[in-house]
């Protein structure tokens, strides 16, 4: 099965990293969107369908708090798993963000298994 | 958290990040001057404590690591995208040493920046900076780091 995954982060070289883990772990992507912000990203998913979301915390205009507000609150778009990939371990952080709806969080720096292990539960199936 | 703390949560830091993310291995610590360019990399960030970091890498060893993670030939990168890596690298770095010496805090790091290549690295020592410095196979990196005042982990503050 492929997968449409949608990655949120104001780091160019970041997107294209995880894009590129997740090919790697085995993940067939039908369609990788990005965008460098939360409103970037709002305005794909208006068009757009996406199984999953990875997003960064620190991004200009609309951080990845308040993208996941705006998700939380939107009825057709609250459903879609997210998954935080920051830099920032700290305890209140990574509580804040899974309080406001993400379903997984991943520490920068990351070893691929650990980033295909969320995924993988986040879509619901194991990859081989 | 002593300076010896810090200095090992600096070269924990660093280690991890260049392993996990970069897959490249430390060789020990580098010294010496040196006269090769190098891209120069700074954010700053706000919490309890404030204060910034700055990351310097040889310009080959840049190239180096830009290729590692971005999967494409050396060759192939632009000046542009090897900068972009380096402020992502000096991000991880940064997000990292807060995470080990500040468990319980909260910090916002500002956007990491690249300072022009005509900029030198800020030698050692600087006043009150830890720095911390690798040889990383076809060059070196450098990383200074600061805080407003010095850093205490919450454990420590309650232990004592």
């Amino acid at each position: 099965m492929a997968y449409r995954v949608l990655i949120v982060d104001d780091s160019p070289a970041m997107r294209a990293f995880v894009r590129r883990v997740i090919q790697l772990s085995g993940f067939e992507l039908s369609t990788c969107f990005t965008a460098s912000n939360g409103r970037e990203a709002l305005d794909v998913l208006r068009q757009e369908w996406v199984d999953a979301i990875l997003t960064d915390i620190n991004m200009p205009e609309v951080d990845g708090e308040e993208f996941l507000r705006r998700l939380s609150a939107d009825e057709l778009l609250h459903s879609i798993p997210v998954i935080v990939i920051s830099t920032d371990a700290t305890q209140n952080r990574i509580s804040r963000l899974l309080s406001l709806g993400a379903r997984g969080y991943v520490t920068k720096p990351f070893l691929p298994e650990v980033l295909r292990t969320e995924l993988e539960g986040v879509l619901g199936v194991p990859v081989d | 958290m002593t300076d010896t703390l810090l200095h090992s949560a600096l070269q924990e830091s660093v280690d991890e990040v260049l392993e996990k993310m970069f897959f490249v291995r430390s060789f020990g610590d580098a010294r010496g001057a040196t006269d090769e360019r190098e891209f120069i990399a700074g954010l700053s960030f706000v919490g309890e404590p404030s204060g910034w970091l700055v990351l310097c890498v040889t310009d080959q060893a840049a190239r180096s690591v830009a290729s590692d993670f971005l999967g494409e030939d050396e060759g192939g990168l632009s000046e542009h995208q090897i900068g972009e890596v380096i402020c992502e690298l000096a991000n991880m770095i940064c997000g990292s040493v807060l995470s080990r010496v500040e468990r319980n805090a909260t910090f916002h790091l500002a956007a990491p920046q690249l300072l022009p290549v005509a900029s030198q690295c800020p030698g050692i020592p600087v006043e009150g900076a830890e720095s911390h410095s690798v040889e990383i196979g076809n060059g070196r990196l450098k990383v200074l780091f600061q805080t407003e005042r010095p850093a205490w982990s919450s454990t420590e503050k309650s232990a004592s």
